[in-house]
Parts: structure tokens; sequence; C-alpha cells
């Protein structure tokens, strides 16, 4: 349901003090990549102590590091009442069969795709039950296959494809990783492209990031008015199937106007009960 | 006359202890006349002297010198920037510092309360008659809107220039109002005069605090046929000029005039057709200097014509919107931008009382917390513009109306914008930072902050220890 998710190193009191005004929907803490092995602990202690005094009005995860030694010691960081889950790097079946043997019952995972060995994982990924949603990382995965990314987002088709693919298929929001330079242009057009594929979210890097992702991925006003209009024809004549301006309409059509209508209406996008 | 000889200049002023100088600000850290003049009049051991520069600048240097050799009893200015302030509160002054509105000190030219004996204005070229102008030579500034009135009103005006031309276009500054021309090998450094850096914010809080400035806009209703508009050269305020001339694009519409100091932006919106009229009262950049000396659209005008409070055609009185930045704000909307918490003086009023005062939408931005302070005090440390001038308080976190707009509190009641109390928005930010302890600013007083109506306002402190 979210349309974007910002990255926000842990260890930076700036960014951590304002991540609930960078206007995502969704905050990543990172104290992974973005944070050197010896600061490890400095970003876990003051992301807590931050959570736990502020408790900012946002919906966060952590980003924890990828292996046991590491994220045993995340875990047993994380404010369990102001973080919903935790982002897995690298995932794959067997890592996240042994990090869900230790994690605590209240929080999901965002599985991080980002080796080519998980597109070969990524439909028994995708069924897992605590996996809340799909995420491609492209750097990683571009960096181990030796591929270029360009705003064509030809090199990463085939992995934004199928992981699409498979999260719809399980009922997982699906995630597109971040474009890393900070060129408006084209940060427009990879999104653009993600959008278009299927994916219902994109990742940001930068908070100047948020405000265009949040444009692209909120439901348009058109959108609205046609859900709208399907919900009510449905709703009035109680079928799953009927014909509306001379095209059939049925109960896939009439989820995604649910659907599209829940997202308009979280981000205020939703101008009142009118159908006209 | 015409010299090359600043000291045979000064022999034809015949300059007395006492006597009232004035100087303007358009070539900002980049003048070299305000210093040339007053290292003069201290080697000929002037004392007692009356001083009206309208800003000050770190460039100037002899100013500080000035105040160690005790040679300046009255001060008064609209701004003051860089180490003078500290100057001043090292070594005081030996009568008054008077902190004035750019309007405020037309108004008290033009009604003989600022009695200027000599003004020293430096232009980029005049004639050999002296006619003047900013917008010819090697160092041009652009408008010489502040200048105009010390030219009219002193009771000698020099002009200081290293160009001198056989014809102005245009004259800024008229020769019937000019006794001397002092020829110089240069006037100042262009790399001072106009800036080459103002640039829009990239600050996210920046950025989100002008997107929601302007659903506020937009939301107010204001953003329609004839708007005319005003924010000054911040990073935040540019911001908010390029989103106000993309709404006013989107929407089909263009605005009567923008008024104030000029950028590119501004421009921009002109050559576009967004704006019908941009008024100069100062150019910020390279742009707008060339738009002045070449768009028949973009007007120069002086400073009590922007801005002077007892001249009813001050461009300003039609102002719809001005945009506005704060150092500290208190839970009655007074603003401050003269002082920082300890009474330090940090700038000045400029045009900031006079178009809050007029304008019919005053809209103060800024980040809820500076550093690790809050913005809103329970008393600012100074007012600069009180709170009844002050409409709206926008930061990243919240937006504050005056509860005296209720006309704004009616229209915005259904809005999703994230509207709340001052004292609401005060208690977030004491949430993030603490309760700063108070301390108010003491020592023996130096100076006032004056209103553009000539009242005198808040004093200003020598601090103590």
């Amino acid at each position: 349901m979210a349309r974007s998710y910002l990255f926000i190193p842990g260890n930076v009191p700036r960014m951590l003090q304002n991540m609930d005004v960078y206007e995502a929907d969704v905050i990543i803490i990172d104290w992974e990549d973005a944070i050197a092995p010896g600061e490890k602990d400095e970003a876990r202690i003051l992301s807590e102590t931050f959570l736990k005094k502020h408790a900012p009005d946002v919906e966060i995860y952590i980003r924890i590091n990828a292996e046991p030694s590491l994220y045993e010691a995340d875990l047993a960081h994380i404010p369990l009442n102001h973080v919903k889950g935790v982002v897995y790097p690298k995932s794959d079946t067997a890592s996240l069969s042994k990090l869900l043997k230790v994690l605590p019952d209240s929080l999901d995972i965002i599985a991080l795709i980002e080796t080519p060995g998980a597109f070969f994982d990524i439909k028994t990924i995708a069924a897992m039950e605590r996996i809340s949603a799909l995420f491609l990382g492209a750097e990683d995965l571009c960096s181990e296959l030796g591929a270029t990314r360009d705003p064509s987002g030809d090199a990463i088709l085939f992995a934004r494809s199928t992981l699409i693919m498979a999260a719809k298929a399980y009922g997982k929001d699906a995630v597109d990783t971040p474009w890393a330079d900070l060129d408006a242009n084209n940060l427009q057009k990879d999104a653009a492209r993600a959008k278009n594929l299927g994916f219902d979210a994109k990742s940001a890097i930068h908070p100047n990031q948020v405000p265009l992702i949040n444009r692209l991925f909120s439901p348009g006003a058109e959108q609205i008015k046609d859900a709208k209009r399907i919900i009510a024809m449905h709703e009035r004549k109680g079928t799953m199937r009927f014909s509306l301006d001379g095209k059939m309409v049925d109960k896939p059509i009439i989820q995604r106007a649910y659907k599209l209508l829940e997202k308009a209406r979280r981000y205020g996008l939703d101008g009142g009960d009118s159908v006209d | 006359m015409i010299s090359k000889s600043l000291e045979t200049l000064l022999d034809f002023v015949k300059p007395s202890d006492g006597m009232a100088c004035s100087f303007h600000h358009h070539f900002r850290n980049g003048d070299n006349v305000l210093n040339m003049v007053m290292e003069a009049l201290m080697d000929r051991d002037l004392t007692n002297l009356e001083l009206y520069p309208s800003g000050i600048f770190p460039v100037h240097t002899s100013l500080i010198r000035a105040l160690k050799e005790n040679r300046i009893r009255n001060l008064t200015t609209n701004y003051i920037s860089g180490p003078f302030a500290d100057a001043l509160n090292t070594y005081g002054l030996t009568g008054e510092l008077t902190m004035q509105t750019h309007g405020g000190r037309a108004r008290a030219i033009i009604e003989g309360e600022n009695a200027i004996d000599v003004a020293f204005i430096a232009v980029s070229a005049c004639d050999e008659k002296g006619n003047a102008t900013g917008l010819e030579g090697d160092n041009v500034c652009g408008s010489l809107g502040y200048a105009i009135e010390d030219a009219i009103h002193a009771k000698k005006t020099i002009l200081i220039t290293d160009t001198i031309q056989t014809t102005i276009t245009n004259p800024q500054i008229r020769s019937k109002w000019v006794d001397g021309i002092l020829h110089v090998p240069s006037i100042g450094d262009p790399r001072g005069i106009v800036s080459g850096t103002l640039s829009i914010t990239k600050d996210p809080l920046g950025l989100k605090i002008a997107r929601d400035t302007i659903r506020f806009l937009d939301e107010s209703g204001m953003i329609e046929k004839d708007v005319s508009f005003q924010s000054g050269a911040g990073g935040i305020s540019l911001a908010i000029t390029k989103m106000f001339t993309e709404t006013l694009e989107e929407k089909g519409l263009s605005a009567s005039f923008f008024t104030g100091g000029i950028t590119k932006h501004h421009v921009n919106a002109l050559e576009k057709g967004l704006v019908k009229d941009l008024y100069d009262v100062q150019c910020f950049d390279l742009d707008a200097i060339r738009s002045l000396r070449e768009n028949p659209r973009h007007h120069f005008m002086s400073a009590s014509d922007y801005a002077n409070p007892n001249n009813d055609h001050r461009k300003i009185k039609d102002l719809s919107i001005v945009i506005l930045g704060a150092a500290e704000v208190d839970l009655d909307f007074n603003v401050n931008v003269t002082t920082d918490s300890s009474g330090t003086i940090i700038g000045g009023s400029g045009g900031h009382s006079d178009t809050a005062e007029d304008a019919a939408l005053s809209i103060i931005v800024s980040p809820l917390l500076k550093g690790r302070m809050p913005l809103i005090k329970d008393r600012v440390t100074s007012i600069t513009t009180p709170g009844q001038s002050v409409d709206v308080i926008i930061t990243e976190r919240g937006i504050a109306i005056n509860p005296k707009r209720h006309d704004l509190l009616e229209r915005f009641k259904n809005t999703t914008l994230p509207l709340m109390s001052i004292e609401s928005l005060q208690k977030k930010a004491h949430a993030l930072s603490g309760v700063p302890k108070h301390s108010p600013a003491k020592g023996r007083v130096i100076g006032h902050i004056e209103s553009r109506h000539g009242q005198k306002g808040d004093a200003l402190y020598r601090k103590e220890g």
C-alpha cells in the first residue's frame, strides 16, 4: 500500500530527527551498508534511543545486517513498539529460514532480492508467510551480473518483471530499487518505468526523491474517478460482471478498483464520495 | 565638480566634526566606496560622525576602525552583517544605533529625520553632468533604488564612479541632484557585488516548507489572475518563487507584478509572460541587471516608491503576498530578524516589516529548529516585525495562522495541511530540542529598532562580560 520507502542511515541524528517530515510512506533505518563495521553499535544505540524517546509518526523498518552474528545484535536493539519489521539483505530461502527462527513475532520481513541466486528462490520467498514485500536491490544485482543500469531500465527488466510476478502471485507488495543519482529527470524515467511494469512502490536514497515518487505512485484523479464508478456500479448491481462504458468489468478489475481507492484514501487523494 | 582626488572632493564638501554622511549598500560585499571615504574622513581626524549607511557588510572594515577610534556618534542603518556587529558590542557608540526599515529610512530622509549633509553614492557609471546609473560600466550593481532619497535630499551629493561616459541611458540618478563626481580606478569588486551563488535550497526540509507554502497559497485562493508577489533571495524563498511561477504556469495565469529584490527566477517569470511587470529596488544577480537594462517591463524604483509608508504610491501597498524569513518568532507572532537569541545583531529589517505590514498576506517561512534552537520563543529577543503584521508561520512540522486572521482560519478549517496553534508548534519544537533557558539580553542600551513609521521599538544592548 505504501508508495515510497526512504533509506536513512541509522547514525545521523539530523536524519533520524526529521524522518517524519520527509513525507516518505515508509522509513528504512539502515544498519547495514550505510554503516561502517566499527559504527554498528553507534547506529543501533542512537536509533533505538531516538525511536523510544520520540516515537515518530511514520511506518518504520530497519535494514538489518545479513550475517547472523551481526543481525542477532541488531535484533537486540530493535524497539518492537516502534518498528514494523526488518528489511533483510541478500535474501534467499536458507538465510530467511534461519532469520525466522530468531525474529521477534511482531516483526515482518521485506525480502531484499539482490543476488542472481535469489531469483531461483523467489517463488518460495514470496510464499513465506511473514514476508510482506519483495524489494529489488538492483545495484548489488547489477554488480554481480556485470550489468550497467541506465534510465531505460533494460539491464534489470527481467529482474523487475520476475520480482513483480512473484510478489503479485502471493499477494505481496513489490518495491522497486532506488535510483542512485539525484538527477530528477533520470529518476522520473526510472520510476515511471517501474510503475508501468507493476511495482507498488519505489525506494529512495535521498529525501528529495520522495515527492516525485509519491506523485508517480499515487492514483491519478482519473483513475480514482473510474474506480469509484466501477465500485458504485458493482455495489448497485450486486454482481461481479457487468458492462461499463462499453467495456466488460469483472472480478480482477473490481478488486483493483477497491485497492486503488483504498490507497487514494490512505494518502488523502480521495476527493469525497462523489462518483461524478 | 569632477575630480580624481578624494581629498579635493572632500575639500569641496568641507567635512567637519559631527558631519552626517550616507552610503548605500547596492555594491554589497564588493563595495570599496564606504571604506575609501571613511578612511579619508578618519585621516582628517573627524569625530562625532553621524552615519547613515543603508546596509553594512563584512567588507566595511573601516567602520570597525571608526568604532575603535570613537569617531561615530550615531549610526542609523537598516541591516548589519558580519564582524561590525561584534565590534559594536566591543566598542559601543558614543551616541545611539538606530535600526530602520528600508521604507522607514526613505521616509525619514524625505521628512528630514535623517538629515544628511553629504551622500556618498557609488554608481557604476555616470556622465560629466552627474546623470548616473547602476546598469552601465565595469562594475554594475543594477538598481540604485536605496540611494535615490539620499541623492535628492542630502545637502550635498557626491557620486563616486570608475566609469564616466558621454551619455547615460535612462539615468536613475539625475544630474540636478548631484554636486560633485569622484572618478576612481575602482568602486568595487564584482565578485562581491552580485552573487553568483544565489541558489534554490536543496535541503529537504527547506523544500518541504516551500511545497507546503505553495499548497497554502493555493488553498488560500490567492493564486489568481493578477496576484502580486514578493519573496527574498534566501534558498527557501527562491524555491517558493520558482514553485509559485510554475503554479501560475500550470493554472494558465499571470501575476500583475513581483517586487523587491530581483533574481533570475523573477526574470525567468517575466520573460515567460508569467508576470506582467517587475519593480526592482535591488538586483541580486547578473540576470536581474541585464533584464533591468533591456526589458521595458522591468522597472527601476526608489526605496520610497517601494516601501515608504507615507508614500501613497508605494508599490507594496498593492502587494498580495509576501514571503519572509525569521531568526525567531514568538507566541504573539512577533518576528525577529535583527538579533540572535543572545542579542548580537545578525541582520535587520531591510524590507521585512514594511512588506509584512502592507501585503494582504504575509507568510513567515523557517525551519522549526535553527540548529538546536527552537524557532518559536515565548517572546522574541527583539521585535523587528510586530505580530500584528504577520499572518502565517510555515515550518516543516506545521503551520500556524495568526488568530487575528479569522478569515484564513475559517477557510482552512477542513484543510489536510498540518495546521495548528503556534503554542502547539512550539511544543513540537520543544519535544525535539528541550526547552531552552531564557537569557534576556541585558547590558547597556546602545540603540533601538525603529518602526517604519518612526516609533522607537525594542532596545539593542551592548552585552556585559
